[in-house]
């Protein structure tokens, strides 16, 4: 990516409004961090959020 | 976590220094939305939400009206609007489900590509769920991932715009439009503003990628 373009993208971003959301107090989605840490990385294994599973939860029928 | 960003928790591998600034203001959208769509908001979220500031931009003014709301907001009147919105008896108001934007129905060919894109991206159900994974509160969060590396290594922007392009792009913004003119909707009015421009805004950002 050239660096003008990287520029431009970075201050569209910024200019749009997201800038907002810097300095905002915590944002995480409801995951807890603890969770997704206990799956150690491996190539072809699947990762699960808690907070997949909690939408899944919440949104049964 | 004293970061730039202020006090800023992202439940991700990677750590915030490999990814640009403006890149985590995307995963924070992401998951901010991701929280007030998966749940009724608790009083932490509410407390959180009337604390944002937005500047004069649309998507600002939008960030804006949602703290205002969120200010005066009980967690047991945003619980009894999340659930006429979303749960209902049988149903809410809105279906958030890409399926069901998309062909009318839940269960569709959308859901089918996106379980294909989420088994080739290392993102995995709960085997004991068995509703459909594209609620649009899971795509964010899927999308907050990818960008911060929840899943494994950050997913560059390429492959965040196909992800995008494939499972958003085609069906959120109407989602967020419907969002906000729900008849039940008083705290998710501008939660529907600020969906709805935040994925026109992803939509521009990824056409600068070139």
């Amino acid at each position: 990516m050239k660096q003008e373009q990287v520029t431009k993208r970075r201050d569209f971003l910024k200019l749009a409004g997201l800038g907002s959301l810097s300095g905002a107090a915590v944002v995480a989605a409801g995951a807890v961090p603890a969770e997704a840490k206990s799956e150690p990385p491996q190539g072809e294994g699947y990762r699960e959020t808690a907070h997949v599973k909690k939408v899944y939860e919440l949104a049964r029928f | 976590m004293g970061r730039a960003q202020g006090a800023v928790t992202l439940a991700a591998e990677a750590s915030i220094d490999e990814i640009q600034p403006e890149e985590c203001l995307r995963a924070h959208q992401y998951q901010l939305l991701a929280r007030f769509l998966a749940a009724p908001p608790d009083a932490a979220l509410l407390r959180l939400a009337s604390g944002l500031e937005g500047d004069r931009t649309e998507f600002g003014e939008a960030l804006g009206a949602l703290a205002r709301v969120a200010a005066r907001l009980t967690p047991e009147a945003a619980s009894r609007e999340y659930h006429a919105l979303f749960i209902g008896v049988v149903r809410g108001e809105l279906l958030p489900y890409g399926s069901y934007y998309r062909t009318g129905f839940l269960y569709e060919q959308p859901l089918a590509e996106l379980r294909k894109d989420m088994a080739r991206l290392g993102i995995a159900r709960a085997d004991d769920v068995k509703e459909p994974e594209d609620h649009i509160a899971a795509l964010c969060d899927m999308m907050a991932g990818l960008i911060t590396g929840a899943f494994g290594a950050p997913v560059g922007l390429a492959g965040q715009r196909i992800f995008f392009e494939t499972h958003l792009a085609p069906w959120a913004g109407r989602f967020f439009a419907d969002l906000e003119g729900a008849r039940a909707a008083t705290l998710y009015t501008p939660i529907g503003t600020m969906g709805r421009v935040f994925m026109a805004i992803e939509q521009t950002a990824f056409g600068m990628e070139r």
